[in-house]
């Protein structure tokens, strides 16, 4: 393939789905209404193409024409990894700063891009059909495909300013779809939520950025990363530079994909749309995180204290969000909290390389797996618990629904499916990244140095993971089996989803079945991605056969459990409740992290906030008052002239040129 | 300067002065226009007598150059004064007071009781009404009914 | 200026005279009832007449220092009466006076096209006008606003103050100014110190150079000043782009007084 028609394949894939959402926002409102859809899907669909080829035609091809012996082999040169790069045109030039806006791809952007653009795909289908009859119907293509744009922006930028710039775009994106039911405070107030906790994260990620740029004098990606001597070198110069980097970058990380103890907007964040939830708050935006540390795998390999934190909280993540899954009631927010949980597990996996430099990249590559498995199957869960809800009259209290395997088939064959997938059950997709995870977090508990660091938050995870098939599965039977019982709001007969709907659900259910067979055991994934820049390719595959063993065994114990607890004898749960009553309480609160954050944080600060306004009020006010009536005093007199009356200014005229001519004759 | 020549130039100071203060004090807006002809006379006057004393024609030229501005001024003055009489029915000055300072009040006017009490003269020549009689009740008679305070 | 009050006695008494003589006739602050109309008269004309007395004596025939006694008098004092009239119609007649007043003095400083002319232009079309639009806005009868005047005693001081100064600086020995020196005038320039004069000379010389100015507005002995030929050389000669200026003026006035007089519906052009 020509290099110009590289070029417009990957300016193809931001620009279609900007442009649709530049045309639906302009025509939509008037022209286009409940036809609104068709630009976003039609730019999602050139955007997921263009995506394919990239991934399957043209980054091969140019692994190809590279020569053999400079692939991976001088550590002190660049080492870059096939890329393409797009070159677009000059942002700003200010000192030696050189912002261009131009698109580089490579292995882990092409897995992303396929990934976002399939799944958003997917999702813009069930969405026109979920959305129809909505007066905001052309508002929410729009921003849909504003959001699918930064998003591939985000992972087509080739360096860390145009990265900073989309990042934020996502992030508008997702307060404009998190508030996309304005007119309901509580969205309201979550779209504003997620707004501000993304902006703790978001400082951190600039000044991680201003960091690098003190140091390494640049914000490419090729010239920051590229090259492991420069960064050996730029630590050795500064001692503990690069473990500040990257903490201020895994703040950003932590903000943007939801890590304790900034996840408390996530489950808030349902308030949106469910296929909004679906494409946001699961499959794509909060996975940017994970990617800005995998992206940024070759400052993490020098700070192994920031690494073992990334493990760290995420494990806390994982553990947390997987107590609080247990006893909400909201079928959503089970599936919110199990995304906070499954982006703990990604975290848990980027974390490992801390205990051993072989590790480092099947630590990324298991971590990257997870996360494009886990986009198909929460997706779908997402998709399916929005069709549940559409058919539920927008209930979606599982208390207030039950048995509806009969009177939705293909929601509940799909979302069983996905449940499972999640659940980690053998050979579904699921399983075999939560496998790679696992496997990694055991061989990183071997290690001498951070091994019984690495050894508890293996135990965590394991346990995390028991929870997630419990959970998961307690959903699945409080909603599909049992007695059939429907809200008033559905108005007594649920209605299937319409085949708009349907085909959506069916191919994710497929991809969540197969994908994890397709590319995980073949190595076909890891491979891929191992070619990006800071990756080494490993050669030696195995299968860790005991980790498997271990975790089907898990999943299969989690399923059984919430049969027991959900089918078999009901009753179990409220008695577990009832003497574990604390414990179930604090579940239920979600650990109280909202109360505590309030009283921590937005409590203090509003005080702060009051003083600040007395002091406002009544000291600069008062001083700017004074200043502002000196010149009142001074004008008294002067402001007689200026009555407004015709006289008055002729004769004060007149009396000026007499004035003025008695002056001139006398000097003679 | 000869006495002859100063006479003139006294006089016509006399008339610009005059001019000035009937500009100034009066508040009927025609005769401030009037006023301010009285003082073109006077620096008409000056002209032509600085011309004859520089046995030039210049003053003359100049003179008759004044003559077409103040025939203009007064053409374009009356027709302002028209459009103004038509939105406030009074030639008074003081009507027209936006200029002033927002917070000022606006300058005194004559309470509606005094208004022919005091004149001392009851006969003031108008036009006579010619033509047709008007079907519509003439616009003498529909001004009347508006008071002249609505417009402040 | 004490000297100038010794020289000219007269002179301030006449001013001071006139003033309280306007002072007197002029409508008050607030209304009232008009003071004794023929006292204030007696006293401007007595203050009128002492200052044109203090103006001096010229050296000229008694026909013209009668003509002029009268014109400047009459002129004088039907501006004041103009200016103090309590009824719009009669100030305007006062004007028209004033007027022609200023025309017999144009006469008498041999400008008689412009005397016909102005008479013309202002007796003839302005005053028409003005009278005119008097009684059309005055058909509701006497308006209140012409029984009162605003800042009548500051205006009037200044004035004077203004006036005396004039005839202070005219009437210094000081003053003097380049004389042109034409054949059929005899009058030389007086000597003494010259402050505006560009030749200090004494001696009348043929040919004197003059201030800078219009070769083709000069009168020389056959067409003296005033002259009609001489003052349309110096029009259309001189100033020729001048007159087209000011006929475009009186055109683009024409246009506007028409354009904004009409009574017309809102928004109509």
């Amino acid at each position: 393939m020509s290099e110009d028609l590289q070029q417009i394949v990957l300016w193809l894939i931001p620009a279609a789905p900007l442009v649709a959402a530049i045309v639906t926002a302009v025509l939509g409102p008037k022209l286009l209404r409940y036809k609104s859809h068709l630009p976003c899907w039609s730019a999602l669909a050139v955007s997921f193409v263009c995506s394919l080829i990239l991934l399957l035609k043209i980054l091969p091809s140019v692994e190809q024409a590279a020569p053999p012996e400079e692939v991976g082999v001088a550590i002190s040169q660049t080492a870059t990894g096939p890329q393409v790069i797009a070159s677009g045109f000059e942002w700003f030039n200010v000192g030696s700063l050189h912002a261009n806006i131009e698109l580089r791809a490579d292995s882990i952007t092409a897995i992303m891009l396929t990934m976002v653009t399939g799944v958003s795909l997917l999702v813009a289908m069930f969405g026109s059909g979920y959305m129809s009859h909505d007066p905001g119907y052309p508002r929410f293509f729009a921003a849909v495909s504003l959001f699918v744009f930064s998003m591939c922006m985000l992972v087509l930028s080739g360096s860390f300013i145009l990265l900073f710039v989309f990042w934020e775009a996502v992030g508008l994106c997702s307060y404009l779809l998190i508030g996309f039911w304005f007119q309901k405070p509580s969205a309201a107030a979550a779209a504003k939520k997620a707004f501000v906790v993304n902006r703790i994260g978001d400082f951190g990620l600039i000044m991680g950025i201003f960091l690098i740029w003190k140091h390494f004098g640049s914000l490419d990606f090729v010239t920051v990363l590229g090259n492991a001597a420069r960064i050996a070198e730029v630590d050795a110069q500064n001692p503990g530079v690069i473990q500040l980097i990257c903490f201020c970058l895994f703040l950003g990380a932590m903000g943007k994909s939801a890590q304790f103890p900034l996840q408390v907007w996530l489950p808030d964040a349902m308030e949106g749309p469910t296929p909004v939830s679906a494409l946001i708050h699961a499959a794509t935006m909060v996975t940017a995180g994970v990617y800005l540390v995998a992206r940024c795998t070759p400052l993490f390999v020098m700070a192994p204290h920031a690494q073992m934190a990334v493990s760290g909280i995420g494990a806390a993540t994982a553990a947390i969000a997987a107590l609080i899954a247990l006893t909400q009631t909201d079928l959503k927010r089970v599936l919110a909290y199990s995304t906070v949980s499954q982006l703990g597990f990604m975290f848990m996996a980027l974390g490992c390389g801390a205990a051993s430099a072989e590790l480092v990249t099947p630590a990324v590559t298991a971590g990257m797996f997870h996360l494009f498995t886990h986009a198909f199957f929460k997706a779908l869960l997402f998709l399916a618990a929005g069709s549940v809800m559409h058919a539920m009259g927008d209930v979606i209290d599982m208390r207030r629904f039950s048995g509806l395997k009969h009177a939705l088939p293909i929601t509940h064959w799909t979302f069983l499916v996905g449940a499972a997938a999640l659940a980690g059950v053998p050979l579904l997709a699921g399983f075999w990244s939560k496998d790679d995870i696992l496997a990694v977090l055991q061989e990183a508990s071997r290690s001498e140095t951070h091994g019984l660091y690495f050894g508890v938050i293996r135990v965590i995870a394991i346990g995390a993971a028991f929870l997630t098939a419990f959970y998961t599965f307690r959903a699945y039977f409080m909603t599909f089996w049992g007695p059939e019982k429907f809200p008033e709001e559905a108005g007594h007969h649920p209605h299937e989803v319409t085949p708009i709907m349907a085909w959506p659900l069916r191919t994710l259910a497929v991809c969540a079945a197969g994908i994890g067979l397709l590319v995980g055991p073949t190595h076909l994934f890891g491979d891929y991605l191992q070619k990006t820049m800071g990756l080494t390719p490993e050669h030696e595959h195995h299968l860790h056969w005991g980790v498997m063993l271990m975790s089907s065994i898990i999943a299969v114990a989690g399923i059984g459990f919430a049969w027991m607890f959900y089918v078999a004898s009901p009753t179990i749960p409220a008695a577990i409740a009832r003497t574990m009553k604390p414990f179930y309480v604090i579940s239920q609160g979600k650990f109280f992290l909202d109360e505590i954050f309030m009283g921590l944080i937005v409590f203090p600060l509003l005080g702060i906030a009051k003083l600040a306004t007395l002091v406002d009020k009544y000291f600069i006010d008062g001083i700017v008052d004074t200043v502002g009536k000196v010149p009142k005093a001074l004008s008294i007199i002067p402001r007689q002239l200026h009555g407004g009356v015709v006289s008055s200014y002729a004769s004060v005229m007149w009396v000026g040129v007499v004035t003025a001519v008695v002056l001139v004759l006398t000097m003679f | 300067m000869t006495p002859e020549e100063q006479r003139f130039l006294l006089v016509g100071a006399g008339l610009f002065v005059l001019g000035a203060i009937g500009f100034v004090t009066r508040r009927n807006l025609i005769l401030m226009v009037l006023s301010a002809e009285l003082m073109l006379h006077g620096v008409s006057l000056t002209l032509v007598t600085f011309g004859r004393m520089h046995q030039t024609n210049e003053g003359q030229a100049f003179t008759i150059f004044t003559l077409t501005v103040a025939a203009c001024e007064a053409g374009l003055a009356l027709s302002l004064v028209l459009s103004l009489y038509r939105k406030s029915h009074s030639l008074d000055i003081r009507l027209w007071s936006e200029l002033r300072e927002s917070d000022m009040s606006g300058p005194a006017l004559d309470s509606s009781g005094d208004r022919g009490k005091l004149s001392s003269y009851e006969d003031i020549p108008t036009l006579t009404p010619a033509g047709i009689v008007p079907q519509n009740p003439p616009r003498a008679a529909a001004a009347e009914n508006v008071p002249t305070s609505n417009r402040i | 200026m004490m000297m100038w009050i010794q020289a000219h006695p007269l002179t301030l008494v006449g001013l001071v005279l006139w003033a309280i003589g306007i002072l007197w006739l002029i409508p008050g602050k607030k209304a009232s009832k008009p003071r004794p109309h023929m006292l204030g008269v007696l006293i401007v004309a007595v203050g009128l007449v002492t200052f044109c007395l203090s103006c001096g004596k010229a050296q000229s025939e008694l026909a013209d220092d009668v003509m002029f006694w009268v014109f400047a008098i009459g002129a004088l004092m039907s501006g004041v009466l103009m200016i103090t009239a309590r009824n719009p119609v009669y100030a305007a007649l006062w004007f028209a006076l004033a007027t022609l007043s200023t025309c017999g003095l144009f006469l008498l400083q041999h400008a008689p096209f412009l005397a016909a002319a102005t008479i013309i232009v202002y007796a003839g079309a302005v005053i028409v006008t003005f009278l005119f639009v008097i009684m059309l806005a005055q058909q509701s009868g006497a308006a209140g606003y012409d029984q009162r005047s605003s800042q009548s005693l500051l205006a009037t001081i200044s004035a004077f103050v203004l006036l005396g100064a004039i005839s202070l600086t005219l009437q210094s020995e000081k003053i003097d100014i380049a004389r042109p020196v034409v054949a059929a005038e005899s009058q030389a320039a007086t000597g003494g110190m010259s402050i505006l004069s560009l030749n200090v000379s004494a001696e009348p010389v043929d040919i004197v150079p003059l201030l800078p100015g219009n070769l083709m507005s000069k009168a020389d002995a056959k067409h003296p000043v005033g002259d009609l030929q001489g003052l349309g050389k110096s029009l259309f000669g001189d100033y020729l782009f001048a007159v087209e200026l000011a006929g475009t003026l009186l055109l683009v006035a024409s246009i506007g007084a028409i354009a904004i007089a009409p009574r017309r519906e809102q928004g109509a052009i």
